[in-house]
């Protein structure tokens, strides 16, 4: 068994965030902590030892997840995967971000996401095949799947 | 009129001034040149700055002057303020270097008023090479000048309409790109809270049945967000690649069975259909292949359920063919009673113009869908 991770959850919308816990939780994973801001976010992140953190870009303070990105690849507390309905405003190197899970994401198209990040996260790179609906950066790309760089 | 060729003495054009007092006798070609409605004048380069010694009464009519004030004198007294500098100096250099010109100049009258000259000068030597005279010829262009300048205000102002306008148009464009882009965000939000809320009520139910149910909607929901992650992903969201989605959809619902003994076998040409034909078509690819996941396959006495599911996708002459294949039970024993499921199928495909059979494929279901497709052009909207 590879140890789970420990997730923070970035999204202003709290539908979304709590379906998100159950999800996470449901496949033993567990969730330390939930922002709706960028402010928030950089607060908690420095507060808990997440793994990984899932941030939406935008927040209850603007189209700000870009930023948390920055921000958590600085202090070097947390990866971050984006989550959004918009991937196009995230920018061409990802703020250091693994990849991005565009919404709407299916059930188990997020389910198979956890998976794939948990892999990456303890045991890099990554046995199963890249989940559809999830894209890679460039830079994990070339780390992750060395033969599709 | 060859002026070079004339054997005339060097002063040949004294006689055409005798001639005038004897008007219409005399020689014939000097009387013409004098009596024509073309402006010319003679000038007499070996007398100091060149001055006008032949006017014709064309010329005159044209200038506004009368002879005794124009002749000895240097053609400059035409220029005005307005005249063009440069064009001046091209005809000083032309006469410097004794070649002819053709030229537009502006020149005015004696009254100030100004006119467009096409002014044509030659230099007329004699035998022996010897520079004699300057013949020259005006011809009053003002109206085509003007047309010419009023053509060319003309375009500048339609250029300048079609430039303002274009801004506008882009400006426009942009504002409905964005506004796309905002409305696409909130539809992929809202699809996103929709699978949310039935996937949580789910959690709070017990009863299979109903479970079942729930399970099968957000399929058909998630079958739709599909749809829209992958037609918003791309450049242009007015084409829709039904390849890449059976691509997502079978691996999105066979590991969501999580019965890894199912395989699937995908045999895609790469097949764009308009937008608009993306939920139905998705939707009906959905529906058949969650049948063949729920119907088609029975657990063996062992426990495990093992079979194979292929989508096929070929376009090739004006029509989009799907099959849906399983090698499981087939339908010869299912009662034929056509749940939602089938309808719905049933529906979509008269929304698409599809003929739809389900065939025995021995063993198990072949499901062959042809329907209308007029292949997509490439293209960038977004
Ligand atoms: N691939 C298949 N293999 C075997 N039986 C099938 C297959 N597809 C459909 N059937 C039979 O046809 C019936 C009607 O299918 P239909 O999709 O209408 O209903 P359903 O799947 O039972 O419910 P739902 O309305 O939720 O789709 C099924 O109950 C099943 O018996
Ligand atoms: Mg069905």
């Amino acid at each position: 068994m590879i140890e789970p991770l420990k997730v923070l959850i970035v999204e202003d919308e709290a539908l979304l965030a709590m379906e998100l816990e159950s999800l996470i939780e449901e496949a033993g994973h567990s969730v330390v902590g939930w922002a709706t801001s960028s402010g928030e976010a950089v607060d908690m992140v420095d507060s808990t030892d997440a793994d990984i953190a899932f941030v939406d870009i935008h927040l209850a303070d603007g189209a700000t997840g870009v930023e948390v990105a920055e921000h958590f690849r600085r202090s070097k507390r947390s990866m971050v995967v984006f989550m959004t309905a918009n991937p196009k405003r995230i920018p061409d190197h990802f703020a250091g971000a693994i990849g991005v899970i565009a919404k709407p994401y299916t059930m188990n198209g997020l389910t198979s996401a956890l998976r794939y990040l948990q892999e990456g996260v303890r045991r890099p790179p990554p046995e199963s095949v890249l989940p559809a609906g999830f894209t890679l950066s460039p830079a994990f790309q070339t780390v992750w799947i060395p033969t599709a760089a | 009129m060859d002026w070079k060729r004339t054997s005339e003495p060097a002063d040949a054009w004294h006689m055409t001034d005798d001639l005038h007092a004897e008007h219409g006798k005399g020689d014939p070609f000097a009387a013409a040149i004098r009596a024509t409605r073309m402006s010319m004048i003679i000038t007499d380069p070996r007398r100091p700055d060149n001055p006008i010694v032949f006017a014709n009464d064309a010329f005159l009519r044209l200038t506004g002057y009368e002879r005794q004030e124009v002749l000895g004198k240097n053609c400059r007294f035409l220029q005005g303020p307005e005249t063009d500098r440069m064009a001046v100096e091209q005809v000083r250099e032309a006469i410097a270097s004794r070649s002819d010109i053709s030229i537009d100049l502006l020149n005015y009258r004696k009254d100030g008023s100004t006119f467009w000259n096409a002014l044509y000068i030659s230099p007329v030597s004699n035998d022996k090479g010897e520079l004699q005279f300057f013949f020259a010829s005006q011809l009053d262009v003002s109206d085509r000048k003007l047309s010419e300048h009023r053509m060319s205000a003309d375009k500048e102002r339609f250029e300048k309409a079609v430039r303002e306008r274009t801004k506008e148009l882009e400006a426009a464009l942009e504002a409905q790109t964005t506004l796309l882009h905002e409305v696409d965000h909130r539809v992929k939000n809202n699809l996103q809270m929709i699978s949310s809320l039935i996937i949580m009520q789910r959690r709070t139910i017990k009863d299979e049945g109903i479970r079942q149910s729930l399970t099968t909607m957000l399929e058909r929901i998630e079958a739709l967000s599909t749809v829209h992650r992958r037609l918003y992903q791309s450049k242009d969201v007015s084409r829709f690649d039904v390849s890449d989605f059976a691509r997502d959809l079978i691996s999105d619902l066979l590991t969501a069975s999580g019965r890894s003994e199912i395989t699937s076998k995908l045999d895609l040409d790469p097949i764009v259909v308009s937008a608009e034909k993306a939920t139905p078509v998705a939707l009906m690819v959905n529906e058949l292949v969650t049948n063949a996941l729920k119907h088609a396959f029975k657990e063996k006495p062992d426990g495990s359920i093992a079979g194979s599911i292929g989508i096929k996708m070929s376009q090739p002459d004006g029509h989009l063919n799907i099959e849906v294949t399983d090698d499981g039970v087939g339908m010869a024993d299912s009662n034929g009673d056509a749940s939602f499921g089938m309808r719905l199928i049933k529906s979509l495909g008269r929304q698409l113009h599809a003929d739809i059979e389900w065939r025995d494929a021995g063993p198990g279901t072949r499901v062959v869908i042809r329907m209308p497709n007029v292949p997509q052009q490439e293209g960038n909207v977004l």
